[in-house]
Parts: structure tokens; C-alpha cells; sequence
């Protein structure tokens, strides 16, 4: 296996320009679409089937309750280390690349739908025009050609950076303890410890505030971790029924005069 | 923030029919094959009537799968492809063009609708085969009934685990759909029999009546435990997104359905009835009481699925 690969989003640094957005749509030639009005600058509300790379504004009340403070944050695929939509996949269309990402093989893909409720960040899409599920890929024809993600590069603030993994997870503590430092005491990183949930995001994020601030899961698990007990528990049920049948077939608790009682085939 | 990011598979009622047919098959084939095992001779008409409801519930089931992708083309993709990898998952096996990841309900259960349509076919077979020509061959049917059984307890709950293992709040914290599903599968499966035999006209078929609807009440008893594990393990869960969704099926917009249509009428009316009428002939009550059933355990399943995937509420 290639040595992984990762992206950092450092939501300090970003602008909210969308630059990465224009990117992304450019590269992946995207279909333009119809806007949508959420309320604020933020354009869509969701990832769609053309929007793999999306801007998220989030406004709060600043420290003097009358001005709003703005929180930018550029989301992505996470492309996480355990990922649900991978294991959820009926067909093999999901897959990780040899750089540790998460892509889908629109050759395999059968749009069965499923690993758009299996994904814990509501990434996936259903692409209406193809008849399958898509999303972002790591631009894996730009990595596999030893260039970046568009998004990344398209960055102007460096808010997006791109790298090996490991160096981009120190990097990444490296500008915690900076801004701390700084008086930033809310800073805090999502998804860059691979000992942590998912078992690390190759998409990580370095966040200002709680992740459900900006919608992310505090702790996502990855759904298939049920699919053991819930078996075994099937199987709990499935003995109980079974039996249960056998006694009610075995039962003479009600008048039989088809047959004298106690005959057994 | 925007509440709920995350994302719906929008199945539509297709995949409801399917996971109620898939039910009733699996539950009916089980029931006959127990009924086979124990006295073939005397609940002749119990296995006969039940692997012919277990195939005529099970054919339309891959039609409305395949018609529901969204290449529908592409449905072999389910268990084959040119070039299997194994970098698609946890315990993937792979073997020639073939692939089943055991993690993924849905590749377990398209291998399992398969193996359990071709046992239903074998048991319909026999049995027809036995009762027109006079040519039984018992032990191609024990061995069909005994795979067919386990395939089709299978096929009862695998959708209650598939739905678990989806980011769902309602689902992804709730650990007994799998059994409830099952529980709801072996109920309908055996009032879909009894419903059959109700019209069969004969002394065997009304001697087999009765233990056909014994069965059906230790499910439906099964399917209470199961449905209150299932609402007591999601609401100590306790986050936004479960909040939301649980009180939408408990005192939201499906609501009535659920209780009054799932809960009352498909479910303890069904019992009631069951304890209230011992010992009294009354077949028309019996059609009603399978009827209530088949009705409740549909409804069930839409409510659960229904209110599942409903767009509420944050992350679960």
C-alpha cells in the first residue's frame, strides 16, 4: 500500500470565498445547479450529486450578543479510515485506494442507495442522472498523477492543505497549540487521531468549538459494529419462535377428534 | 445550525412490500418445514399450504428489488462482478467473480433471498410432485426444508439488521429490529397460512387450524418483547436525533398508525382474540384474526421505516 494520504481543513483560516467549491465543480465537471436559499451564504444546505466540496456558514451570536461572529468551514468526504458507506456497499462498487482514500466505481455501482443511509456525515448522493451513488473522490485522477485535490490547491488561504497523513497530523497538532497559545482556546482537532473514532478521518478537521456546532456527530460510529449483536439477538428471537412453534405443533391443549390423543408420528 | 445532516436512502414502499413478502416467505417455509418434521402426515395440508405461500410471496420479492435500483441492469452486482477486490470491506469473501461481505446485510441478503427462493422452489415442488404423481422424495425435501428454514428465518430479520447498520439515529441505536423483524415475519407467515387453510374445506385442514394460530401468538408475543426492547433500548440512547424521530412514532405524525393500527389492532387484538375464543369454532374470527395480522405486520414495518428515515432531528 502507497504511503496515505490526507487532507487538513483548518476552519481558522478560512474565508468563506467557496474557492475550493468552484474548484471541485470545475475539475469533477459537476453539473451546475439550481441555487437554494438556506437562510444564509451557505448554497447548498446538503452535499448533492454536484456538490462533492461544500462551504458551510454558520453564524452564532458574538461575545457582546449583538454582533454575529461567522464560522466558515469547508466540509468533504471524510474518507474515513473505518467507513460506513464501504462497508454498507452490497455490490464492491466502494472501495480504498492505495492511498487510504474512499472512492466509488461508478462501473459497479448499482444504486442501490444504501451506504447514503450507512454514511454517519450524510456525504453521499444519489445521482439521479446516472443512476448511481456519488461522492467526492479525492480527485483520485489528480492523486493518482501526483497532484492534489482541486479544492486543496485552489485554497487561498490554506485553510485546505493536502499531504502524507502522518506529517499532516503533526502538522495539524503543531497549528492547535499555536492558536491556543493565542488566546484560541476552543480549538480543537476532528478526526485527526487514528486511534480515535472511525479510526481516524483521512478528511480531518481542525474545528473552533464543539463539532456539533457545525453539525458534525460528536462521536460517529460506524453502523456495521451492530450488525453482530443484532444477529445474535435475531438468532435469540429465531430459537424462541422456533421453539414456540414446536411446542404449539406438539400441544394437545385443544380437542382433537381427528386423532387419539398421545399419538405421535 | 441546520438540523440533521445526515442523509436518507428514501427507499420507497417497494422496499416495504419486499421486507413484508420476505417475511411472510421466510415465516411460512419455517412453520411447514416444523410442522413436516414433527407429523407430515397429519399437518399435510400445513406444510403444503405453507411452502406454497413461502413461493408465491417470495416471486415478487426480486422483481421489486431490482426495479427499485437505480440501474436496475447492474442487479447481478449484488453478488458478482468482473473483478472482485478485496479492498470492499470487513471480511470480505471472494471466490471467482463472487463476493459476499458478511458486514453488509444487504450482500448477506441477496445471498440468502437466493438460496431461499431455490429451497422454496424444491419444498413447492415436492409437495406438488407427492400430491399429483405420487413421486415424494423426502429426503431432497428435508434437506431443502431444513436450509429453507434457516434461510428463511434469515430472510424474517435480516432487514431489521440492515436497517441497524445505517446511520439512522432510529436505527443505528436500536439493537432488536433484527428479532422484531423475525418475530413479525414468523406472524404473518403463519397467518398467511392460516388464512389459506381457513378456505380449504376438510377436517385435516381445521384439526391444523388451531396449532397454526398457536403459532402465531408466541410470534406476536415475541413480536410485544421485541417491539418494546426495540423502543426501550433507542430512547436510553438519548441524543437530538433519536428524540426526534422516536417521538414521531410514538406521538408525532405516525403515531396513530403505529399504536393504533400496529400495536392494538395488528398485535394485541390478535391475542385477545386468540385467548378469548378456545374451544369455540369460529373460522370466520380465525380469517379476521390472520387478517389483523398481516395487516399489523405490515404496518409495522412501514411505520418503523417510515419514521426512520424521515428527515428530523441532528446526528444520532
Amino acid at each position: 500500500m502507497a504511503r496515505q494520504v490526507a487532507m487538513f481543513t483548518d476552519v481558522s483560516l478560512c474565508i468563506g470565498c467557496r474557492a475550493c467549491q468552484v474548484a471541485c465543480k470545475q475539475w469533477n465537471q459537476l453539473e451546475p445547479e439550481e441555487p437554494e436559499w438556506t437562510g444564509s451564504y451557505q448554497n447548498h444546505a446538503h452535499f448533492t450529486e454536484n456538490t462533492y466540496r461544500l462551504v458551510r456558514f454558520i453564524e452564532e451570536p458574538a461575545d457582546d450578543k449583538v454582533e454575529m461572529r461567522w464560522h466558515m468551514m469547508s466540509d468533504v468526504c471524510k474518507h474515513c479510515t473505518q467507513a460506513g458507506c464501504l462497508e454498507a456497499c452490497p455490490t464492491g462498487a466502494i472501495y480504498r485506494t492505495d492511498y487510504g482514500t474512499v472512492n466509488i466505481n461508478q462501473d459497479i455501482c448499482n444504486g442501490c442507495r444504501y451506504c447514503i443511509s450507512a454514511c454517519p456525515f450524510g456525504v453521499v448522493s444519489f445521482n439521479h442522472a446516472t443512476g448511481t451513488a456519488t461522492k467526492c473522490t479525492f480527485c483520485n485522477d489528480r492523486l493518482h498523477n501526483g497532484l492534489g485535490p482541486a479544492c486543496a490547491k485552489a485554497c487561498p488561504t490554506q485553510s485546505i492543505t493536502f499531504g502524507y497523513r502522518d506529517e499532516l497530523e503533526v502538522k495539524a497538532k503543531q497549528r492547535v497549540e499555536e492558536l491556543k497559545k493565542a488566546g484560541v482556546s476552543d480549538a480543537q482537532l476532528y478526526g485527526a487521531d487514528q486511534g480515535g473514532a472511525l479510526g481516524g478521518l483521512n478528511a480531518f478537521f481542525l474545528l473552533l468549538g464543539s463539532p456539533s456546532k457545525y453539525g458534525l456527530p460528536e462521536n460517529p460510529r460506524l453502523p456495521q459494529r451492530n450488525v453482530f449483536l443484532d444477529s445474535l439477538y435475531s438468532v435469540g428471537a429465531a430459537v424462541a419462535v422456533g421453539l414456540g412453534a414446536v411446542f404449539a405443533f406438539r400441544s394437545r391443549g385443544e380437542p382433537d377428534k381427528a386423532r387419539p390423543t398421545g399419538e405421535r408420528a | 445550525m441546520e438540523p440533521g445532516l445526515l442523509k436518507s436512502a428514501d427507499w420507497p414502499i417497494l422496499i416495504d412490500i419486499y421486507f413484508f413478502l420476505g417475511g411472510i416467505a421466510g415465516g411460512a417455509f419455517v412453520v411447514a418445514t416444523i410442522a413436516g418434521f414433527l407429523d407430515g402426515q397429519r399437518y399435510r395440508d400445513v406444510v403444503r399450504t405453507g411452502y406454497w405461500v413461502a413461493l408465491f410471496a417470495i416471486l415478487p420479492c426480486p422483481v421489486l428489488l431490482i426495479i427499485d435500483l437505480g440501474l436496475p441492469s447492474r442487479f447481478l452486482n449484488m453478488l458478482m462482478v468482473s473483478k472482485p477486490s478485496t479492498a470492499i470491506g470487513m471480511s470480505a469473501v471472494t471466490a471467482g467473480p463472487l463476493h459476499l461481505k458478511p458486514y453488509s446485510p444487504m450482500s448477506a441478503g441477496a445471498w440468502g433471498l437466493m438460496v431461499f427462493s431455490a429451497c422454496a422452489f424444491v419444498c413447492a415442488a415436492e409437495t406438488w410432485l407427492a400430491d399429483r404423481k405420487g413421486r415424494a422424495s423426502p429426503r431432497v425435501r428435508a434437506i431443502a426444508g431444513v436450509i429453507g428454514a434457516a434461510a428463511g428465518f434469515f430472510l424474517a430479520a435480516y432487514p431489521g439488521v440492515l436497517l441497524g447498520a445505517t446511520a439512522r439515529p432510529l436505527f443505528i441505536n436500536a439493537h432488536w429490529l433484527g428479532a422484531l423483524f423475525l418475530a413479525v415475519g414468523a406472524a404473518t407467515g403463519s397467518a398467511a397460512i392460516a388464512l389459506v387453510l381457513g378456505r380449504l374445506r376438510g377436517s385435516a385442514a381445521d384439526m391444523a387450524l388451531a396449532p397454526v394460530m398457536r403459532v402465531t401468538s408466541v410470534a406476536l408475543v415475541m413480536q410485544i418483547v421485541a417491539l418494546a426492547l426495540f423502543i426501550v433500548s433507542v430512547r436510553s440512547a438519548g441524543s437530538a436525533g433519536v428524540d426526534a424521530a422516536l417521538s414521531q412514532l410514538l406521538t408525532g405524525s405516525q403515531s396513530v398508525p403505529f399504536w393504533l393500527g400496529a400495536v392494538l389492532l395488528g398485535t394485541v387484538l390478535p391475542l385477545l382474540l386468540q385467548f378469548g375464543v378456545i374451544g369455540h369454532r369460529v373460522s370466520q374470527l380465525t380469517a379476521l384474526r390472520a387478517a389483523l395480522v398481516l395487516a399489523g405486520g405490515f404496518l409495522i414495518k412501514f411505520v418503523l421505516i417510515d419514521a426512520g428515515q424521515a428527515t428530523v432531528g441532528g446526528p444520532g
